[in-house]
């Protein structure tokens, strides 16, 4: 009798997985159309999708290029080429940034580089579009042309 | 504690040193052997939890510390340590018989100091191939690269043949002949390195009779990155971007470790509010690796829909994630001294609305799979794991407790938030596949009460802690325990006083789990090997570090 | 109602007024060979599509979409690419019969595929013989899966393979059982013979208590010969990677692929012809307004419809159910299935004596 039983137990158990699973047949679907959602579904918060460097409308920046960022980095992702520019003094002459290299291919996304940052000079945008067909394209110069820096307010 | 010091003064030729309830042996290599028995065999307090095996490289002298800890009373540790002064042909006792652990444990220390055990009858190299040169974590390694070139050919298996032994019989001689892990007329069947149900790349030899498992054999080493070994030459914030890539289902919780263990170093006081965030996202991260661990094994057992299932529900904790820390699976977001930013105007609401979606989800996979007959056909009855065994297998977490081992070191030393949690700790005493199935879905629930508790109490004030630009950690030896997704997570930092530490030692929870598996899969079918795989859920990237 | 024995008839009719005897028969092998081979292929795309996304959509997913509106040209997609694919050498296989043993299942399937009654006039040879002809032919796949495993030189293929002759050997008993359940009911084995008997009442409901067990056990172990569901013990891809044909690849593998999913479907069809009328539509006695709608529908579609919602519950339960182990396997057929089925065929005897 209770082979029985455990025979119509069985099959009610069965019964409430299939359901279960009718139950998601009409359900709406999770699944992402990621390229037909474009523009419609943004990336959340804080996600990190690549390096920027912020620049002001007068194509202005706020990196000194003290090097923290690149010493602060564990995998060598930043490369800062620095420049002698005059200052306004006579015969004077101040390090400044002239290139800031942001290889994306070996970043980590520690983000050990936005915190460490001084000025607050660089900071994460969400795209995350990163695909490439050559690895070298995939090292960035952060620093837009002809950009300087910003002039701090007094 | 009036047990241990009895015990303690029955080792005259010990150093001992007290610090709270953390004791620290040293002893000479030769007595070594004596007082581990004394301290496995003593009637009134074993110490029968091996935590853990770290080598040193001291030097002058290659040292051994065994982490031991009492399971009667899990609060208390025992450090023992030990040296040899001999750099070229460096011995020291095996204690393989006495805990199942340590014959891995053995076998990587081995692999990275060449410290040879004596006894241990499995002396293979456990991560590296068996022609590596060297010996990595060792302070005079050369890593030249024309040492160790790029292999262009496939690594003999050395199981087949005799494997490099150091038995010794009853007079304490060593045995010439070799032993053997399998014999030649053995159907020996690779699971891995390739495998769709090793979650990962795990290598086990398995040699099966008709569809019965005779014996297995864990190979690892397949992801071996050598995190240990490169922290040695990062500072501490680099190491916090590594800990995420151990076991990356619970990497906010590795990470969490990590630094509360720089931050006992530096004895910094860290913002409540910082505590609380760090302990909502570790519970989140619990439930994601629960969820993914329950799919996984819902998948290794044929069950492609209920995995396909715990992944959309992970899913809404990886949107919290992304919201508030930044990452999705490599979170990065525990600093020293705090969280790296403040935790997203949404993340409240979000987490609110996702404790009774859960419920509800719960409830669901109970009737999809909990209660299907196959399934309980599967479970019931197979992998037995007894409470002993465990606790000498050093079988922690989820696995641990379903055998009625109670090891939550949430319970046992409560860190973060975690004094503020009211939450049960779910035992289970019949330690089958089933219990460990069943504890892990009773362990999301918990997890959900304690997000319900912490959520709104969330104190304001700052997120982190000040530091200092170069943080430089005393001199000294530290150690955390946390309870990851999977067992016990140790970081044990050795600091000389510089901005980098001197040696750092990951405790891996996967890797006395696969041990597990070892041990109990004999005599069950293949299919059950990978269910067991599936129950234990260990994660190969833990075990490799 | 429209037969296709009237399209077939005319064909038929209209090669012989202008042909000898002789070509008209080679003529008309030929086409029904092409049709055969034609609707074969076309099912076993339509039904991968169907598989992809009803278990997608049971999985809360939406399964493919990018080839075609919907995805509906995937599968077309896939035998393309399937057809383009290399041939791997594999080391060390016997040749032989490692290329022997792909076209063993997929002859097997034909074959019993080709036996089918679609329709009235819609089949090829009315054996008088034919549900044992089906049994018989259907049960000649597993040699080119014993094959395949063994030729492969794979531990994986090798226990996946033992593993399916284990499995089907024995599921063989119950699924011939249940089918002599109805051949008692009907009296006959000649499949044509077999549906016109339901054009009034199905033999699920003719036959009562033992035609509804025998149904029931017949899908349970036609769903477990078709290597799939919680059966999918010869593949088991969690423990053997894909089973026996693990070293298969290119459009060998592609038989593998069809067969497995025609043989899906050509138990659903055999249940359909057996148990649940065939291409008869559905008539319930009495009501005449009723039956006559339902006469209005083509006897062709009514085969298919009751085919696909048999594929459907089977689909169902393989995306619910997790997959047995061996020796639950073999305990579900010699301990229940089997004494189970032995016991209705009593019943049935008896239902046919006194009913």
């Amino acid at each position: 009798m209770s082979y029985i039983k455990s025979i119509i137990v069985g099959i009610w158990r069965l019964m409430q997985g299939m359901y279960i699973t009718m139950l998601n047949f009409i359900r709406p679907k999770v699944t992402e159309c990621y390229p037909e959602n474009r523009g419609k579904t943004e990336p959340l918060g804080a996600m990190r999708g690549e390096l920027v460097m912020f620049h002001n409308e007068n194509n202005q920046h706020q990196c000194t290029a003290c090097g923290i960022c690149q010493m602060n980095c564990p995998n060598g992702t930043i490369q800062i080429i620095t420049k002698m520019v005059p200052t306004g003094e006579e015969g004077k002459e101040k390090k400044a940034l002239d290139k800031y290299m942001y290889d994306l291919g070996s970043c980590a996304f520690c983000s050990i580089c936005t915190i460490s940052c001084p000025q607050g000079a660089i900071e994460w945008s969400k795209n995350f579009e990163h695909a490439t067909f050559t690895s070298p394209k995939l090292v960035n110069q952060l620093n837009r042309a002809g950009s300087t820096l910003m002039e701090k307010e007094k | 504690m009036q047990v241990i010091n009895d015990l303690l003064a029955q080792l005259p030729f010990a150093t001992i040193e007290q610090h709270d309830k953390e004791y620290t042996v040293t002893v000479t290599k030769e007595k070594l052997r004596e007082t581990a028995t004394l301290l496995y065999s003593n009637p009134h307090l074993s110490f029968d939890y091996l935590t853990d095996i770290v080598g040193m490289d001291y030097g002058e002298e290659l040292g051994v510390i065994y982490f031991l800890s009492p399971s009667r009373y899990p609060s208390y540790g025992l450090v023992l340590k030990t040296s040899t002064a001999d750099r070229e042909k460096p011995e020291i006792d095996s204690i393989f018989d006495l805990w199942c652990a340590a014959a891995l444990y053995e076998r990587e220390v081995y692999d990275f100091f060449g410290i040879v055990f004596t006894g241990n009858p499995d002396m293979r190299r456990l991560f590296l191939r068996q022609d590596w040169n060297g010996y990595p974590l060792r302070k005079d390694y050369d890593a030249n690269p024309a040492l160790n070139p790029v292999p262009t050919s496939n690594e003999a298996l050395a199981d087949m043949e005799n494997l490099p032994t150091t038995s010794i019989d009853i007079n304490g001689e060593r045995l010439k002949e070799h032993t053997k892990l399998f014999e030649t007329e053995d159907y020996v069947v690779n699971f891995g390195p390739q495998h769709p149900a090793t979650h990962g790349v795990l290598h086990l030899r398995v040699s099966l009779d008709g569809e019965t498992i005779k014996k297995v054999d864990p190979n690892f080493g397949y992801i071996h990155r050598g995190i240990e070994k490169m922290s040695e030459a990062y500072t501490y914030p680099q190491i916090l971007h590594l800990t995420d890539r151990l076991d990356y289902l619970s990497g906010t919780i590795n990470r969490h470790a990590t630094c509360l263990c720089v931050e006992k170093g530096l004895e910094l006081e860290v913002p409540e509010r910082a505590h609380y965030i760090r302990t909502i996202i570790d519970e989140l991260t619990r439930i994601a690796s629960h969820l993914l661990g329950w799919g996984c094994m819902a998948m290794d057992m044929g069950s492609i829909t209920a995995f396909v299932y715990g992944m959309r529900d992970r899913e809404k904790i990886m949107d919290i994630f992304e919201e508030t820390c930044g990452g999705r699976l490599m979170a990065n977001y525990s600093v020293i001294g705090g969280v790296m930013q403040d935790i997203h105007p949404n993340f409240q609401k979000r987490v609110k609305d996702f404790i009774p979606y859960m419920r509800k989800m719960l409830k669901e996979y109970h009737l999809l799979f909990t209660g299907n007959p196959i399934a309980r056909g599967r479970m019931d009855g197979i992998g037995y794991l007894s409470k002993e065994h465990a606790i000498s297998l050093g079988a922690t977490g989820p696995t641990g407790r379903a055998s009625g081992w109670s090891n939550d070191v949430r319970k046992i030393e409560p860190y973060a938030a975690y004094r503020h949690a009211d939450f049960k700790e779910m035992l289970r005493t019949d330690g089958l596949t089933f219990d460990r199935y069943i504890i892990r879905l009773d362990e999301v629930e918990e997890s959900l009460k304690i997000l319900e508790q912490l959520i709104d109490n969330i104190p304001g004030g700052a997120y982190a802690a000040k530091t200092k630009a170069i943080i430089k950690l005393p001199e000294g030896e530290f150690r955390q325990r946390v309870e990851a997704a999977r067992g016990e997570f140790d970081v044990y930092i050795s600091s000389r006083g510089d901005k980098y530490p001197y040696r750092v030692k990951f405790r891996s929870p996967c890797m006395t789990l696969v041990n597990t598996l070892a041990h109990i899969a004999p005599g069950t079918k293949v299919a059950d090997l990978i269910m067991l795989g599936g129950s234990l859920d260990y994660v190969v990237p833990c075990i490799d570090r | 109602m429209f037969h296709f024995s009237v399209v077939t008839n005319w064909i038929d009719e209209f090669l012989r007024a202008y042909l000898p005897d002789v070509w008209v028969l080679l003529i008309e092998y030929v086409l029904i060979g092409a049709v055969i081979l034609g609707v074969y292929a076309v099912l076993a795309l339509v039904l991968i599509y169907l598989e992809r996304k009803i278990c997608a959509f049971f999985q809360c997913r939406l399964g493919p979409t990018r080839v075609g509106p919907w995805g509906l040209l995937q599968s077309v997609a896939d035998m393309v690419k399937i057809l383009l694919k290399e041939l791997i050498k594999i080391n060390r296989v016997d040749p032989l019969l490692f290329r022997l043993a792909a076209f063993l299942v997929i002859i097997a399937s034909i074959c019993t595929f080709g036996a089918l009654p679609f329709d009235e006039g819609l089949l090829v040879v009315d054996f008088n013989i034919g549900v044992f002809y089906l049994l018989a032919v259907s049960s000649l796949g597993v040699v080119g899966i014993l094959m395949a495993g063994w030729a492969s030189n794979n531990k994986y293929t090798m226990i996946g393979a033992m593993r399916s002759g284990a499995q089907l050997i024995s599921y063989e008993l119950s699924c011939g059982l249940a089918m002599m359940t109805i051949v008692m009911l009907s009296g006959s084995l000649q499949l044509s013979e077999i549906v016109s008997q339901q054009s009034e009442t199905w033999n699920i409901w003719r036959g009562g208590i033992p035609a509804c067990i025998a149904f029931v056990i017949y899908l349970i172990a036609g769903h477990a010969e078709t290597n799939r569901g919680p059966f999918d013990l010869p593949e088991a891809e969690s423990e053997l990677t894909a089973g026996y044909h693990t070293e298969y690849s290119g459009i060998q593998f592609g038989f593998f692929y069809l067969a497995e999913y025609l043989n899906m479907f050509i138990i659903a069809a055999i249940a359909t012809t057996l148990f649940l009328g065939g291409w008869q539509p559905l008539h319930i006695s009495g009501w005449d307004a009723f039956n006559t709608t339902m006469d209005f529908i083509p006897p062709v579609l009514w085969f298919f419809a009751k085919a696909f919602a048999c594929v459907l519950l089977s689909l169902w339960v393989r995306w619910t159910m997790p997959r047995l182990r061996i020796d639950q396997l073999l305990k579900l057929e010699w301990q229940i299935l089997m004494p189970l089925a032995l016991i209705d065929i009593l019943l049935m005897a008896l239902w046919v004596i006194y009913f």
